[in-house]
């Protein structure tokens, strides 16, 4: 039984290395954030000619804009994240997994003004990290990761059992082992209630 | 070499074991919401201080002061007409205030999580940003969590690898995972912007 264990141990663990790495990293990532908000500076700007159908809805000129650039891992606009600039000029956020494209609609001059704001490759590595399969209108790309992502996230909790299990059978009489887990159960519990 | 690597993978793990369990459950939960219940217990005091107050930061103080279980990091400051919004929050804990300025009338509304929700909250706090010394604590453990997930990791492939038995699959395994991995990463990340 316990060389089942281990071969599985093992062999989750090499089939879901990455995953694994990518998680620490979101980790540390995360930690060395220095706000809430993320860092919003385009690092280019274009301009693409694009004239407004008279008497379209915002809504109806935010799908034309989508259908129109393609760009890539994107969805169309929801209806309530529809917004205007100080000038009144539509804007519209087109996110995807490395960031935006801001797309300004300057329908007096006839064209569009597109910034795009890429993420920082730790905040992309820390997006992937939290992709999940509850997404149903993901592209399909991100939903191929996200099913890699959620057999990551089971053998993460089967490690945790499977590991216990292999220790407590190798005859677990290192009082450091010991002493390590009620460090960290202790300073866990101790912030849960420091918390509450 | 071996009895070494193989006692820090096993350090690691374990100080992390609690932490791993709660990124992993919470994890599910994010992944799966209709699997759980997540409904706050939503309760509303509302209580009196000095009116004409603009600062939002002597406010909370104010309400910390008189409501002592309101406590946490102030955040998302706004001014509106006559008043003032603002959330005093701890991981699992949202106080919603809206300060009357012409009256001094302060409602509170405290919306809290209940185990899972903590959960919740506790995988996405994070960094060193925030102002309560129990959550720069919780960013010190996120940190070595996070540092230990990665050596549990590389303590791990040098173990299998010094296992002949496993070696083979292994091999292949950890290619297909490292090739999938690389090669899905640079398709998405080459999209752009």
């Amino acid at each position: 039984m316990r060389n089942l264990v281990l071969k599985l141990h093992i062999y989750a663990g090499l089939l879901t290395f990455s995953q694994l790495m990518l998680y620490g990293i979101a980790g540390l990532v995360a930690t060395a954030q220095t706000a809430a908000e993320r860092p919003k500076v385009p690092h280019a700007v274009r301009y693409v000619p694009f004239t407004v159908q008279p008497g379209t809805t915002d809504r109806q000129v935010a799908d034309d804009i989508y259908n129109t650039l393609h760009l890539p891992l994107t969805r169309p606009m929801p209806g309530w994240f529809l917004r205007r600039t100080p000038e009144n000029d539509l804007l519209l956020d087109f996110y995807n997994i490395n960031g935006i494209w801001r797309v300004v609609v300057l329908e007096r001059e006839g064209r569009l003004r597109i910034e795009e704001i890429r993420n920082r490759l730790g905040l992309f590595l820390g997006d992937m990290h939290a992709v999940t399969i509850g997404d149903d209108e993901a592209p399909r790309l991100v939903r191929v990761w996200a099913v890699y992502n959620e057999f990551a996230m089971w053998c993460l909790l089967a490690f945790c059992v499977s590991g216990v299990y292999l220790w407590l059978t190798a005859q677990a009489r290192s009082w450091w082992a010991w002493a390590s887990l009620a460090t960290g159960t202790a300073s866990f519990v101790l912030m849960w209630m420091s918390f509450r | 070499m071996y009895k070494i690597i193989r006692t820090i993978h096993l350090l690691l793990a374990s100080f992390s074991l609690p932490f791993l369990i709660m990124y992993g459950v919470s994890a599910v939960q994010m992944s799966h919401s209709t699997w759980f219940q997540m409904k706050p217990a939503v309760t509303e005091h509302e209580l009196s201080l000095a009116s004409g107050e603009t600062d939002a930061r002597i406010v909370a103080r104010e309400i910390m002061n008189q409501l002592p279980d309101t406590k946490g990091e102030l955040s998302n400051v706004q001014s509106a007409g006559t008043g003032l919004s603002l959330r005093i929050v701890v991981p699992g804990t949202v106080h919603e205030v809206r300060y009357d300025r012409t009256s001094g009338v302060v409602r509170v509304k405290t919306s809290v999580g209940g185990k899972m929700g903590m959960l919740n909250r506790l995988h996405h706090w994070a960094g060193f940003w925030h102002e309560p010394t129990s959550m720069k604590a919780w960013a010190i453990a996120v940190a070595i969590v996070s540092l230990g997930l990665l050596l549990v990791g590389a303590t791990g492939i040098y173990m299998w690898f010094t296992r002949r038995p496993e070696r083979r699959i292994g091999i292949v395994l950890l290619a297909a995972n490292v090739a999938f991995a690389v090669t899905l990463l640079t398709l998405l990340r080459s999209a752009g912007p």
